[in-house]
């Protein structure tokens, strides 16, 4: 680094700014690098709707504001930082100088710390414990140095996993609630702008399965987890970390807990019918609530949702992420979700023929009726030409359910030279670029 | 692919890659740092595939590359940073492109690669003194075979594929149970073929890449229902000829590597177009100043330029050295590791 002493200088002193605005307001929700000509607008957003004095420390927060802070101390450099109502902009003309000066802060003190820690280590072990039950001592002071420089370096950085590490080791030294439940704070507010970090969501993770147990109310924390889920998934699309996040939660739920998902998510989805993750994440609660079903709960249940995909199949024209989920659905309640019922024989019952039967003929005028208007030059209607197509060779080829539609009398299936016939010509037009691959499944269906 | 020949802008890449070190005035530039061992493999092996790796120092780099290695064994993403097994595949990597492999300590890297296997069930109740535990649990694996990413204990199947690919290359892949690897894999494929990070995961192309290639450096294929698995990734070509990695998602440069290894691994390559797909790549090209973007006329960076040109290089573009899609190092590079031993 070629930085000259004061600038050196003035660049910590603005991360001491930072820090203690950090330290003041824990509530802080949201997060923005903004160019400061733009400071002034924001003031004017909320003119009239707050009388606070701008630049300081809203009011509201009085009571974080431990006595033995300075009042002098929470004064910040206006040109720079922004702060109101929990929401703090920081000037993108500061961020090099302060991203350095949080980065050289913080290798400092995790150097000092490891030191401090291998040299506790290697006394005694029990000199750790005893130094951290006084409060005192230089690994306490170490320690909250590590904390406050980690945050302002994730700030600004926020996929630093050393910086995330050091702040899971302080966690799990001092085995306390409440500075686990401020992780879940301080994760939240770095997703509110990176809604992708995914060191953010590993962290979470990481806290969860820390408190799981020792929280009174475990149910509450995977309650208000979804909810961050969705809020996040609403201004960021198709997150895939977001929604994964989400899906391994389901192991943490109650059983009402997945039901009221099962429902909640489906307001959801129709409002985002593009977001496919919200429906594989339904695939994932559907059979986490059949897993002990009976075979005539979980005929009913498939029923609805393809009652309901269908619905928005035809109001929603040609989006793949609903004849993605129809393909799932077609499976749904086959093989390889009876892996309780396994050992056991399946018999084909006269009632499975009569349901397969009925689902084939459905599927197929669902086929025809998305075949009839593809005509059209539309593209939404040509892709709805092809999902349909495709979901119907997808279907027949790798049902699972195969040994059973051998067994059986379904008259669709006499038919079957003919049905190929057609799905070959219609994906051939409609989608020349794939014929290849039609041309390989249709052959390997009908051998 | 000879028609599209010419238009790879070979030096003005190069010439990009070499110029992203010299950048360190920008906050942009700094704030990924702590990737800089992902970043030194992206680059590295584009100039090699694009035959110019030579234009770097390379004691240089392997004396940086060491200086990134923790006492554990593992790699960090820069000097004084935590490992990661993600780091340590990078660090890896970049020595073999070097022919430098020698200068590891192969049993102790390998072990740490198991360590962090073991720490799996200590994850939630973790305590520090385990850091100074002896690395003498050679063979212990998690009862599901997965594997962390470090000792904060996450599981993903991108690390099962980066502990694979890792002790593949140093030749120790006898050390882990690859049947429960394996198992534990195949337990993260959905019914529409592909794979996720954990079982009942989405489905990505990123993830589907980790798990085919790990399937394939362990021989266990078979697992895999082509045609099925096959229709997913070959449905991620949009008209653009460009690839995404999931439904209803744009495509993107990356992806055509990620779609593509795992097409070409299980011989289904033919059911894309391969030279629609070459000319999304190529358009992607800053033809003025160097780098691929993820989409035509996005700002360019070094991970889309080597995902772009590596791309090329699996279809088989011309000039371009051909690419091993297991292992993602080119393909002499693998020769001399698995066929020029001592
Ligand atoms: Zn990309």
């Amino acid at each position: 680094m070629t930085e000259n002493k004061d600038s050196d200088d003035i660049a910590f002193h603005q991360l001491k700014q930072l820090e203690r605005i950090l330290e003041c307001d824990p509530l802080i929700n949201e997060v923005g690098f903004i160019h400061p000509s733009q400071f002034a607008a924001l003031d004017d957003e909320i003119v009239g709707s707050d009388k606070s004095v701008a630049h300081s420390i809203p009011q509201s927060v009085d009571e974080f504001i431990s006595t033995n802070l300075d009042a002098n101390d929470l004064q910040h450099d206006s040109s720079i930082f922004w702060i109101r109502d929990h929401k703090l902009a920081i000037s993108t003309e500061a961020l090099f100088h302060l991203y350095n000066a949080a980065k050289h802060a913080f290798m400092a003190a995790l150097t000092q710390q490891k030191m401090v820690d291998s040299l506790c280590r290697k006394t005694d072990k029990s000199l750790n414990k005893k130094v951290t039950d006084d409060n005192t001592g230089p690994d306490i002071f170490l320690e909250s140095e590590v904390m406050n420089h980690s945050k302002a370096l994730l700030l600004l950085s926020c996929d630093n996993g050393t910086a995330w590490n050091s702040r899971k080791l302080i966690c799990s030294k001092k085995q306390c609630l409440s500075l686990l439940m401020d992780e879940l704070l301080f994760s939240a507010l770095i997703l509110s702008y990176a809604p992708k970090s995914e060191s953010a969501w590993s962290h979470r993770r990481w806290v969860i399965k820390a408190i799981d147990g020792k929280y009174p109310k475990f149910e509450d924390v995977v309650e208000r987890e979804s909810e961050l889920v969705e809020k996040i998934a609403e201004r960021s699309k198709m997150n895939y970390r977001a929604w994964n996040h989400r899906c391994w939660l389901i192991t943490y739920m109650t059983k009402e807990q997945v039901i009221n998902q099962l429902q909640n998510s489906r307001k959801w989805a129709e409002l985002h019918v593009g977001d496919s993750s919200c429906f594989h994440y339904r695939q994932l609660l559907l059979q986490r609530m059949l897993k002990h079903c009976s075979r005539f709960d979980v005929y009913h249940v498939r029923k609805e949702e393809l009652e309901w995909n269908e619905m928005l199949i035809k109001r929603y024209i040609g989006r793949e992420a609903l004849w993605v989920h129809r393909r799932f659905l077609s499976q749904l309640g086959s093989r390889p979700f009876r892996s309780e019922a396994e050992k056991e024989p399946y018999v084909v019952s006269n009632q499975d023929n009569i349901n397969m039967n009925n689902f084939i003929s459905s599927e197929m005028q669902l086929l025809h009726s998305c075949l009839s208007i593809s005509d059209n030059d539309f593209e939404d209607i040509q892709s709805q030409g092809v999902f349909a197509a495709s979901y119907i060779l997808w279907m027949f080829k790798f049902f699972n359910l195969r040994q059973q539609l051998h067994n059986s009398q379904l008259t669709v299936l006499e038919d079957m030279p003919r049905v190929m016939g057609e799905l070959k010509m219609a994906l051939n037009k409609l989608c020349p670029e794939k014929t290849l691959l039609w041309e390989d499944q249709v052959i390997s269906r009908i051998m | 692919m000879d028609l599209l020949s010419g238009e790879l802008e070979v030096e003005k890449h190069v010439k990009y890659i070499l110029s992203i070190e010299k950048k360190k005035d920008s906050f942009e530039s700094v704030a990924m740092e702590h990737l800089r061992m992902n970043g030194a493999y992206w680059g590295l092996t584009t100039l090699d595939l694009l035959g110019k790796i030579e234009t770097v120092d390379q004691d240089e780099v392997i004396s940086w590359v060491m200086q990134c290695q923790h006492e554990s064994g593992g790699f960090a993403g820069n000097v004084g940073h935590d490992p990661h097994i993600l780091y340590t595949l990078s660090a890896v990597q970049v020595l073999a492109l070097f022919d430098k492999l020698d200068v590891l300590d192969v049993d102790k890297l390998s072990d740490c690669i198991l360590w962090l296997n073991f720490m799996e069930k200590n994850a939630a109740t973790f305590s520090p003194c385990l850091l100074d535990r002896k690395l003498d649990i050679c063979g212990l694996q998690n009862e599901d075979g997965s594997f962390s990413g470090d000792i904060w204990g996450e599981v993903d199947t991108r690390f099962s594929y980066i502990a694979i690919c890792c002790l593949s290359l140093l030749h120790r892949l006898d050390k882990i149970n690859t049947e429960k690897a394996v198992e534990y894999i195949v337990s993260c494929q959905n019914l529409d073929g592909g794979f996720g990070c954990t079982p009942g995961g989405e489905s990505h192309a990123g993830q589907i890449f980790c798990c085919v290639s790990a399937l394939a450096i362990t021989g266990s294929l078979y697992h895999i229902d082509k045609d099925l698995l096959g229709w997913w990734l070959c449905e991620r070509q949009l008209k653009s000829g460009g690839l995404n990695g999931r439904p209803e998602k744009l495509p993107d440069v990356c992806y055509s590597w990620w779609v593509l290894t795992s097409l070409i691994l299980i011989d289904r390559v033919h059911w894309i177009d391969k030279v629609k797909l070459a000319r999304f790549i190529l358009d992607c090209q800053d033809k003025e100043n160097g780098g691929i973007s993820d989409r035509p006329d996005d700002a360019v960076d070094v991970f889309h330029t080597y995902f772009g040109v590596a791309g090329l290089s699996l279809l088989e573009y011309p000039g371009l050295k051909a690419i091993d899609p297991a292992h993602a190092l080119p393909v002499d590079v693998i020769n001399k590791i698995f066929f020029d031993r001592k």
